[in-house]
Formats: C-alpha cells, sequence, structure tokens
C-alpha cells in the first residue's frame, strides 16, 4: 500500500505543479502550452492501473464504479479548466461550448438511422471519458441484455458500426430466399434467427434514438436551471456542484420520459425482440442437442414441471395423511374415555356423564400434539370437535 | 452576475482533495476485511428445499409478546436488509420492543426451482413455517410481518388462512400495482412475460437489478459512487456503504412460474386490488380480518405510498392503522430514525393486541 501511496502523491504532486504553472503563465499573458487532452482522467486511469491488483475482492466492483464515475468528472474538470483558465468569464464560454456541442451530438444521434452506438460520437476529443456520464441508461440496458445473451457485452454494436449496411443488406438477401429442399428445415430456422436479429437491432435502434431526445431534454434543462441559478444571484461554485445539478436535470428528464406511453412501448419491445432472439437461439440449441442425442432444455423442463407436481401431490399427500392420523388419534382417545367411563345406570344420570366426558377431555387436548390437533381442526370431522372439549362439539353430542 | 463562480485555482483544489480521498480510501479499502451482514445471532427452526426459517435467540427478559412476529421477506433480493448491521436492524430492534422474532429465508432458487408458484409459495412454504411456529408455541395463530413484496405475499396468505393470523403488519407493501406515479408497473406493461418465462426459465436477479438501478440511473449508477468519497476516510462509514451496495447486488434468481404470475396477475392486471386473483384459491383481501397495520414510506421509489395506502377500506377488517414514515423504500430499515421510530412502533401496536 504504501507503494500505491507514494504513486498517488507523486502524480497529485505532479498534476499540480503542472496546472499551476500552466496557469501562471496564462496570468501573465504568454502563449502557454496546448493542455493535454486529459491529464487528470488519464492519469487516473494510470493511478488504478496500478493499485487495482492490490485491492481485496471485498469492495473491488465498488471502486471500478467509483472510477467510472471519477473518469467522467475529470473529464468534466479539464473540459472546464481548458477552457476557464485564460478567460474572465468563470468558465462560461467552455459550459457554453460543451453544452452546445453536447446538444448538436444528441440531435446528430436522434437523426442518424444506421449509427447506432453513441461510443462513436463520444470518442470525439469533446466527450472522452464522459460517457458514464450520458449514457447511464443504455449501459444499463446493454448489461441487462448481455446478463441474458450467451455472447458477452453489446455484441450489436458488431452490427452497428460503419460497414454495417452491407450486412444488413446480405442478412435481407438471405431473409428474401425462399427455403426449398432436405435443408429447407434447418434454413428456415436459419432465417428465423436472421429476423429476430433484424428485429432485436430496430427495437435497440428506436431505444437509442429516443434516449438522444432525452439528452436534448436533459442539456436543455441543464441550461434552463443555470439560468435560473443566474436570477437568483446562486452560481454554481465547484466541480461538485455543476454535477450535482447536471444529475438533477437529467434524473429529471429521465424520469418524464420513462413514463411516457411512447416510452413504454419503446421498452416493451426492446425486451420482447431480445427474448424473442434468445428463445430462437435456444432452440436451434435444442436441435443441434437432439441431432447428437443429448438431452434438451424442452426436455429437462418437461421433467421439471412433472418432477413439481409430483412433489406438490406428495405434500399434499402428507398433510392428508397427518390429519387423517390425527382423526384417528382423536377418534381413538374418544373410544378410551367412553370406554372407561362408567355406564349410565338411569336416562336421569346421561346429563351428568356427558359433562363428566367435556370435563375430561381437557387434558386430552392437552396431551395430543399440537401438530396432531391443527390438521383436525382444519379438516373439521365431525367426530373430532368434541375431542377437543369445545362447546360445539359437545352440542353435536 | 455568471452562472458559474468557479475559479481554476479553486477546482484545482478539488480535484487535488478529490484525489487525496480516492487515495485513502483506497487504503481503508485494502484494510476493511470482510463485510458482516445479518447479524443479530439465530437459530434455524425448520429447513425445506432452499427456504430455511430462522428464530432470532430471544433475550427471555425482553420477550414480552408471547405471540411470536414472522417476517415474510420478499422473493426478491435477500432478508438480511432487515438485520444489516448491529446499529441499523429492524429485527433487533423488534426484539428490544419485546418481540419474538422469526424470519424466512427463501434462498436462491436455481432452476430446479423454476415451476415453483405463488400457490407453493404461499399456501406450500409459508404456511408450513406457519404451522411449524404454531407448533412450537402451542399456538393457533401467529403474528406476521410481511415486507415488500412478502407484504404482498403476507396479505394474499392473511386472506387465505385468517384463522391463522392473528395480527398483520405490513411494510412498504404494493397492493394497488397500477398506481400513476409506479414506474416499474409503468414499463412491464407491454413485456411479453410469458415469452419472458418460457425463454429465461428463472428470471435472473442480476436483471430485475439493473431494471431497479434504472429508476434512477444517475443517482444510482453515477452519483451515488462520487458521494462515497466524501465518506471514505471514515473505515465504518465505508463498510456502511459495502453492506448495502453487498445487499443490493445480492439478488436470487426469481422462480419462473412465480414471476409469470406475480408480474401478469399483478402488476399487468391488479388483480390484488380489482378481484379475480387466484392462489390455490380466490383471494378476497375482504376475509383480511385481523387487526392490520399498514408501514409506508412516503419517498419510495420501488412502492409508491398510495400503492400501499390503496389498501385502506378494502379490508374486512375493523381494525386498520396506518403508520407512514417519512423516507425511502430502504431508509425504512436502515435509518437512525427508522430504527427510533418505525420498529417501537410496531411493537407497540402489536402488544395492544396480544
Amino acid at each position: 500500500m504504501s507503494n500505491s501511496n507514494d504513486w498517488t502523491e507523486s502524480w497529485m504532486n505532479s498534476q499540480q505543479n503542472y496546472w499551476k504553472a500552466w496557469a501562471d503563465l496564462a496570468q501573465r499573458g504568454m502563449k502557454v502550452p496546448e493542455a493535454p487532452k486529459n491529464p487528470f482522467a488519464d492519469g487516473l486511469a494510470q493511478w488504478w492501473q496500478s493499485v487495482s491488483p492490490m485491492a481485496p475482492p471485498t469492495g473491488r466492483d465498488v471502486f471500478d464504479k467509483v472510477m467510472d464515475v471519477s473518469k467522467g468528472y475529470f473529464s468534466l474538470a479539464e473540459r472546464f479548466m481548458s477552457g476557464a483558465q485564460a478567460k474572465p468569464d468563470g468558465g462560461m464560454e467552455a459550459i457554453n461550448n460543451w453544452l452546445d456541442g453536447m446538444q448538436k451530438t444528441w440531435s446528430d444521434w436522434t437523426q442518424m438511422g444506421s449509427a447506432f452506438r453513441p461510443e462513436g460520437m463520444f470518442s470525439k476529443d469533446q466527450f472522452k471519458g464522459m460517457n458514464t456520464f450520458l449514457d447511464l441508461p443504455m449501459d444499463t440496458w446493454n448489461r441487462l441484455a448481455a446478463n441474458v445473451m450467451p455472447m458477452p457485452g453489446d455484441y450489436t454494436q458488431a452490427f452497428q458500426q460503419n460497414g454495417a449496411q452491407p450486412m444488413q443488406d446480405q442478412i435481407s438477401k438471405f431473409l428474401s430466399v425462399p427455403a426449398v429442399g432436405y435443408s429447407r428445415e434447418a434454413q428456415e430456422q436459419y432465417q428465423i434467427l436472421a429476423q429476430r436479429q433484424m428485429d432485436y437491432m430496430a427495437a435497440t435502434q428506436a431505444y437509442q434514438m429516443a434516449f438522444g431526445k432525452l439528452g436534448m431534454e436533459s442539456t436543455k434543462g441543464f441550461q434552463a436551471a443555470l439560468q435560473t441559478r443566474m436570477k437568483d444571484g446562486k452560481p454554481i461554485s465547484s466541480l461538485r456542484e455543476l454535477y450535482d445539478q447536471w444529475v438533477e436535470m437529467s434524473e429529471a428528464a429521465y424520469a418524464e420520459f420513462v413514463m411516457t406511453e411512447e416510452y413504454q412501448t419503446l421498452y416493451g419491445r426492446l425486451v420482447n425482440t431480445l427474448l424473442a432472439l434468445k428463445q430462437q437461439m435456444a432452440r436451434m440449441v435444442d436441435q443441434n442437442l437432439e441431432a447428437m442425442n443429448m438431452p434438451t432444455r424442452t426436455e429437462i423442463s418437461t421433467l421439471q414441471c412433472r418432477q413439481q407436481e409430483l412433489r406438490r401431490d406428495n405434500l399434499k399427500l402428507h398433510k392428508d395423511m397427518k390429519a387423517m392420523q390425527a382423526q384417528l388419534e382423536a377418534m381413538r382417545q374418544s373410544m378410551l374415555q367412553m370406554q372407561a367411563a362408567p355406564k349410565p345406570a338411569a336416562p336421569a344420570a346421561k346429563a351428568e356423564a356427558v359433562k363428566a366426558e367435556t370435563v375430561k377431555a381437557e387434558p386430552v387436548k392437552a396431551a395430543a400434539p399440537k401438530a396432531a390437533a391443527k390438521p383436525v381442526a382444519a379438516a373439521k370431522p365431525a367426530a373430532v370437535k368434541p375431542v377437543a372439549g369445545k362447546p360445539a362439539a359437545t352440542k353435536s353430542k | 452576475m455568471m452562472p458559474f463562480d468557479m475559479r481554476p485555482d479553486a477546482v484545482m483544489q478539488e480535484l487535488t482533495a478529490y484525489g487525496q480521498k480516492l487515495s485513502h480510501g483506497m487504503k481503508n479499502l485494502m484494510e476493511v476485511g470482510e463485510i458482516s451482514t445479518g447479524v443479530t445471532p439465530k437459530t434455524v427452526i425448520h429447513q425445506e428445499d432452499k427456504l430455511t426459517l430462522f428464530r432470532f435467540n430471544p433475550s427471555a427478559a425482553k420477550v414480552a409478546n408471547k405471540t411470536p412476529l414472522l417476517i415474510v421477506y420478499a422473493l426478491v433480493n435477500r432478508p438480511y436488509m432487515a438485520d444489516i448491521q448491529e446499529n441499523r436492524s429492524t429485527v433487533k430492534a423488534l426484539m428490544d420492543a419485546g418481540q419474538d422474532v422469526y424470519l424466512i429465508d427463501w434462498g436462491y432458487p436455481d432452476r430446479a426451482d423454476r415451476y415453483l408458484t405463488l400457490d407453493d409459495y404461499i399456501n406450500g412454504y409459508l404456511d408450513r413455517c406457519v404451522d411449524v411456529i404454531c407448533e412450537r408455541h402451542r399456538i393457533d395463530k401467529i403474528n406476521i410481518l410481511g415486507i415488500c413484496q412478502g407484504g404482498t405475499f403476507s396479505l394474499c396468505y392473511a386472506a387465505l388462512h385468517p384463522e391463522k393470523v392473528k395480527n398483520l403488519v405490513t411494510m412498504v407493501t404494493p397492493v394497488d400495482f397500477q398506481t400513476p406515479d409506479n414506474m416499474l408497473s409503468h414499463w412491464v406493461q407491454q413485456v411479453d412475460i410469458d415469452l419472458a418465462v418460457d425463454t429465461l426459465g428463472n428470471v435472473p436477479g442480476e436483471m430485475l437489478n439493473w431494471t431497479f438501478l434504472n429508476l434512477k440511473p444517475y443517482q444510482l449508477m453515477g452519483q451515488k459512487y462520487l458521494g462515497l468519497l466524501d465518506t471514505l476516510d471514515d473505515p465504518e462509514a465505508l463498510k456502511n456503504f459495502l453492506r448495502m451496495e453487498k445487499w443490493i447486488f445480492d439478488s436470487p434468481d426469481q422462480a419462473g412460474e412465480a414471476f409469470r404470475q406475480f408480474i401478469k396477475d399483478f402488476y399487468q392486471q391488479n388483480k390484488l386490488l380489482k378481484g379475480g386473483l387466484e392462489i390455490g384459491e380466490p383471494v378476497n383481501l375482504k376475509n383480511v380480518s385481523m387487526p392490520v397495520l399498514n408501514v409506508f414510506a412516503e419517498q419510495d421509489h420501488l412502492v409508491p405510498p398510495d400503492a400501499s395506502r390503496a389498501m385502506r377500506g378494502k379490508l374486512g377488517t375493523k381494525d386498520y392503522t396506518e403508520l407512514s414514515f417519512p423516507g425511502g423504500h430502504i431508509g425504512i430499515y436502515v435509518s437512525g430514525k427508522a430504527q427510533k421510530t418505525v420498529p417501537p412502533a410496531i411493537g407497540k401496536w402489536l402488544d395492544e393486541r396480544s
């Protein structure tokens, strides 16, 4: 750890010295060297690369996430610093340029039909390292999709980069070829797979384009919030405040958008097309397994279903048996009591005998295990209740 | 007036401080050790398949209420949220309030559990746990405290087996699944749940995780981690954060058939409120005749307060009480304020009806 600390201190000092010297030059009106694109973020990445192998498994994921967010945060700082050093406007111009650029990016995004992924757009210097700020909902979806698909990560990117159109054209041609001959069934299955792949890609594209619009709304909201702050005389005084304001406006725009009918449809289509694609993949895997005389998922599911039905029946039988055992035991006790009770000599003694029996029933209730008593009550047999000594049972006599 | 008042040297200082916090945080992270959760000592009472029924070891002096209290947690996430750490434990606070506390841990279903239905969970597992507790205490009925989805299950159970429930407490429990502010419900309306379960079998817990995080992606996937920096230099605060993080990402897979019915009947068709729900038998909320305490959180983004409040007037009981907590879905278990107010209020309410 001491090595990592040393490294960190050294990194921080060098960063500090660099920016100080750079600011001094700017203040003296001297020509300043061009600022490196992402000195903080890159330095941070290097630091994490060097210390992360020492991080214990506990908390490693958390720190990974902290680092992801930090990179974006530092990029934001660099954007501000590079524009603000020699300007007297408190970085306003830099921020405005940044926002205008972002607005344009979102606008381009919503108008682009085939360029799906935002990475291509955010890899421009202006947005380098900012994905964690701008792309969180999409990033979350990609993780979700990756979780249910056999391919790692967002494999659809492979179909969406430059040059993807010829591939899509090929798929369209393939889909238009009628399936004939001895391989007809196999060809049909592949055609269904290709069609579902296309459907999913189209759904993904529509979803992402909608998020382009959301980005524009977030940016507008952020700009409006800045105006309000200006009017209220509450300027943003730190990077953290800037970031928190951005999060607040993004979250507000997001919350509004995802409660629309439009989003509900987009989301439903996205999830359904993904699942349909996976279903077709699983079907084809099953067909291959069957061809190799191996158990398929469908067969195993059938067995699991039957097994669960059997277990359910089995548990019910156990419960019924337990209840019947309790009934039998109760009846046996009742018989024993009746045998032990003195026979009534005359009709006048009958009422007394019933009373005695009811009193005697008390110890029976206490002696009988509660477990046995419960199901009896549930089954409500007429012969059982007298044993428990309950008034209703006594009446039934 | 400009909207910014950020001097470069101040920003520089901010970044320097940020780097130092990261560095110190890394040091604390190296020394953090194992993260313990589920801290109150407990004993296994009953086990069945993946399910475990625990009893928190009672202190004889403290148990004032002789009717045991069974906590029914959700299938989603893990029940140690209710006992996450020594000074943030709803379980411990309930015990301090004189309750004899049991808890159902549903475990982690695997593919062999895919065909478990809500009937299996509610009329099977839950009912058998209630029987076990009744047998142990030689009583006919117990108190039940259902949490979130577990509260919905408890409500259904109380409607189906009212003779076994003495008092019912529901915490952050949805009853109306289609309130206008219910984001999850809005999203799921056009999702083909049959296709999902037929394709996936069990529904991966991770899939649910990401869905929950998408409720507030900028806060939950971004801002939260920046906020962590402010507490990184405090080893205890770091541990608390890691505990919570562990819980958030510790989501069991959902048994397919139970998930199918839960989403279709509850979220898509809102049958618990509108009627028509069947879990083995028809579920009629008018059968819930025992006293009910409905506890909800005013800033709950998962179960909006109105989703819980909908219970009012729909039950058969004449003894219905609401307890509103000014906090969120998780805060109601773990915040210091909740610890001081919610479990004692539940304990008092139960004692008054024991």
